[in-house]
């Protein structure tokens, strides 16, 4: 990129003359877009002379072990005034690349070298330096090109090379830096934004900010030693794979990449086993690979932030700031989840496109109003959470049966996932069952369910390892992310699909706050939800997710478990319904839960709605002693609540509100109620 | 009469480069080859055309030890080779080269050892004859530069 930072230090120099001639520390990405820029708005007519003779200078290197061939090429890019490297053997050019990181604008290298294959070159490029490699090969053959392609070259020329075609690899250099630099203003904007949110509740979080990175680094131990269970059912998640010409990171391929990188490990993920594992035809190594890096800038950024947010879990008071930071961590638990894999990928996919500033097919057109209604709908669902910390004791010992499984599995669950894992599935339907319940009590409870657990819960899928994490402080964490997905999912459905759904995606939203609307909704929504359901299982990947993460996350999260309490307690038809859209979900991730439900649930898959009824017929007292829990938690929510939130605060009423004081009040002893009668009964069946 | 005789030389040079094209020899990335040829590398041609040689017979030696081995089974590595026998004779424009590595490589792909037998022949000898056409060409190229050289200093 010589020739390019040349170019912008003559730009800068014209402009302002800071420019230091060439040595400009100055990215050759920034570079090039401020060349252009300054180009179109011909501001400096003397950049144009100088971007004229751009390519002039462009560090290229080239690498075949055919010296004929490479003394040609060597002889044609010299005579395309370009400064040229030649070297025979692959395995030095690496190193050569290595050592010289920054000196290459572009790669042009042989596919078939003895010493490694130019597509391992390739791929070695693209994940360290992230040049563009141009591939040749004698081997024209579509096949061969359809390889190259594969593996993320920029461009495969064919044998014999042209003067013409290499004069023109200067495009290659400049179009990925376009390209990257579009991602870079995107995400940049959108992190602008956050960072400024965030950069105000910090300081007021700080303090509490210890416990939260406790929390997290345990979460991402556990999420290591997670990774590898989940894949399997990862993998299974997405039926709905579709390709696409132009590489759209659409949320199904995201849900691929994702399950993807888990299967493999997030610091194991190389572009090209991703690109195996997706085994998307049309998806190149370098689309791969580029998400790859975008996707760890963007785990590394939601990491850092959330230490600092995490913090927020103490200080329930902040009014509007609050909510943001929930949001961000939130985003934060998402991609841990992501990448530990239990994430439902889709909601990922959403999130993504969101953070990212890139309109998912799927979502809603306005951007920032689902960051804003996620983060308000997390603000207050997350204090629930809190609250429910108090409450998680008593709850986790009331009932009897549970509790006895309990400890085992979140034993074992915590320390290492198959274990715990292993326990699950021996228990009878009726601990399973209970898991499930529980897992709803217990993350209400237990708002100290660790972000471990919970992800381990949603790796497994067994939303019944709830192990009730001893680490309160990891509950925050864990619990907005589940918040998250929810809302996340809704926002997103609601663009696709039907009404219903879009019933559904208030629901979600306003989930916690809005008991009123649930309430009122409940009796609407049984009809709608029961369609989502449905919808779910054949419509759309992303609703099928949403039933993922919903599902899932009652159990898991408390949020979730607030909108199944809503539902179970104000209407038990709705319960039902719920039930439905829930199943669908725990089909798609839950196969050990099926199995748990087993003679009820498992059954679901296929025939879905009707199965469900008769679940639900059972779960239903279940679910409402769910409601009972999280009461609690939502009554807390309200008198905070209500300033966080500002979608909903309308909404929110204190007709939910006092019922939820009573519920709150009366709690524990339902819940105890629930646990002897209603959880044997559950059990039994 | 020294100018002359590079006019001569130089037709010489086309009449031969005329044959090669015609009978489908080289075509016209030879002539790429020619025309990179400037005053910062004046013997490109000769240069890159050995290198050529020197590469091919290499290959050419692998090829067929690895067509005797009684017990040979790598047809996967006599791909690879043509395969840089075809990217390095495409390179310099050898048609007929390249174009019986391609015969040869469908061969080897069919596991056909009597057809890549038959192919190593058959490219062994479009080799020499390219070599020895080529060194033809070079040789009447030397004469010319010669000729232009003695020519040089009797113009001063």
């Amino acid at each position: 990129m010589a020739a390019m930072q040349r170019v912008v230090a003559a730009a800068q120099s014209s402009v302002s003359t800071s420019g230091g001639g060439g040595g400009g520390g100055a990215t050759s990405y920034a570079s090039s877009k401020g060349v252009a820029a300054s180009c179109a708005s011909g501001a400096a007519t003397e950049l144009v002379v100088i971007s004229d003779q751009f390519p002039v200078g462009l560090r290229v290197l080239v690498v075949d072990d055919d010296v004929t061939c490479l003394r040609i090429l060597e002889q044609m890019l010299r005579r395309c005034r370009y400064q040229v490297t030649t070297c025979s053997q692959a395995t030095v050019a690496l190193n050569l690349l290595r050592e010289r990181k920054g000196c290459f604008d572009v790669v042009l290298s042989d596919v078939h070298m003895p010493d490694m294959d130019g597509f391992k070159l390739l791929e070695l490029v693209g994940l360290e330096m992230d040049l563009p490699v141009i591939m040749m090969s004698a081997d024209g053959r579509t096949s061969a090109v359809m390889r190259g392609i594969r593996h993320g070259a920029c461009d495969y020329l064919i044998k014999p090379i042209r003067e013409e075609e290499l004069k023109n690899i200067w495009q290659h250099v400049v179009r990925k830096k376009w390209n990257e630099n579009k991602e870079v203003e995107h995400s940049g904007s959108v992190e602008e934004n956050d960072r400024h949110k965030r950069g105000n509740d910090d300081s007021e979080y700080a303090s509490s900010a210890n416990e939260g990175s406790d929390g997290i680094l345990k979460a991402q131990k556990k999420r290591s030693n997670v990774k590898d269970e989940d894949d399997g059912e990862l993998e299974n998640d997405d039926p709905s794979t579709s390709k696409k010409p132009r590489v759209v990171w659409s949320v199904e391929l995201h849900q691929q990449f994702v399950s993807a990188v888990n299967q493999l490990g997030l610091d194991k993920a190389v572009p090209k086993r991703i690109l195996e594992l997706m085994n998307v035809p049309g998806l190149t190594r370098e689309n791969v690979a580029s998400h790859l890096q975008k996707f760890r800038l963007y785990l590394k950024r939601l990491s850092g932030v959330a230490q600092q947010q995490s913090g927020v879990s103490n200080s329930i008071c902040g009014p509007v700031d609050p909510n943001v930071k929930l949001g961000s961590l939130g985003r934060f638990d998402i991609q841990a989840l992501a990448a530990s894999g239990q994430i439902p990928p889709q909601t990922l996919a959403a999130l993504h496109a969101e953070l990212l500033g890139r309109p998912t097919a799927n979502l809603i057109p306005g951007m920032d109003q689902p960051t804003l209604l996620q983060a308000s709908v997390q603000g207050p669902k997350r204090i629930p959470i809190e609250h429910g910390v108090a409450f998680g004791q008593p709850l986790v010992k009331c009932p009897s049966n549970v509790s006895k499984h309990f400890p085992q599995s979140m034993i074992s669950s915590v320390e290492d996932v198959s274990s715990g894992f292993g326990v699950w599935p021996s228990n009878n339907l009726n601990t399973v069952v209970p898991s499930s319940n529980l897992s709803g009590l217990s993350t209400q409870n237990s708002n100290m369910l660790m972000d471990i657990l919970q992800q381990q819960q949603r790796q497994q899928q067994q939303s019944q390892q709830q192990s009730m994490p001893p680490e309160p402080s990891r509950t925050i964490n864990v619990q907005p992310s589940c918040l998250v997905v929810p809302s996340q999912s809704a926002s997103f459905q609601a663009g696709n699909s039907p009404a219903s759904v879009s019933q559904n995606c208030s629901f979600n939203r306003n989930s916690v706050i809005d008991y009123s609307l649930l309430s009122s909704q409940s009796n609407n929504s049984l009809v709608n939800i029961g369609h989502f359901s449905n919808g779910d299982l054949k419509t759309t990947g992303a609703l099928s997710g949403y039933s993922g993460p919903g599902p899932i996350s009652p159990s898991v999260s408390s949020c979730s478990g607030n909108a199944d309490s809503s539902m179970g307690r104000q209407v038990q038809s709705s319960t039902i319904t719920f039930g439905n859209a829930r199943q669908p979900g725990f089909v798609h991730n839950m196969h050990d839960i099926q199995g748990s439900y087993g003679s009820k649930t498992g059954e679901v898959l296929d025939q879905g709605p009707l199965q469900n009824l008769g679940f639900v017929g059972k779960g239903t007292c279940i679910p409402s002693r769910f409601a009972v829990d999280e009461f609690e938690s939502p009554m807390s929510n309200m008198n905070h609540g209500k300033l966080f939130m500002e979608n909903n605060g309308i909404r929110v009423k204190q007709e939910p509100s006092v019922g939820f004081m009573d519920n709150a009040k009366v709690g524990i002893p339902i819940l105890q109620q629930f646990s002897s009668n209603d959880i044997m009964s559950v059990f039994t069946e | 009469m020294l100018g002359l005789g590079v006019d001569r030389l130089r037709a010489d040079m086309n009449r031969l480069l005329a044959l090669l094209f015609h009978q489908g020899v080289l075509d016209e990335q030879f002539l790429q080859l020619q025309q990179l040829q400037d005053e910062s590398s004046p013997n490109f041609v000769s240069e890159v055309v050995n290198i050529y040689f020197h590469e091919s017979e290499k290959l050419l030696r692998n090829l067929r030890g690895l067509l005797m081995d009684k017990e040979f089974s790598d047809y996967k590595k006599i791909g690879i080779h043509l395969n840089q026998f075809m990217g390095s004779s495409s390179s310099i424009g050898a048609k007929r080269v390249r174009n019986v590595c391609v015969a040869f490589r469908a061969a080897s792909e069919q596991n056909n050892r009597a057809g890549c037998l038959r192919a190593l022949e058959l490219l062994e000898h479009e080799y020499c004859y390219l070599k020895n056409k080529l060194h033809e060409l070079f040789h009447i190229e030397q004469q010319r530069v010669l000729a232009a050289g003695v020519r040089y200093p009797m113009q001063h």
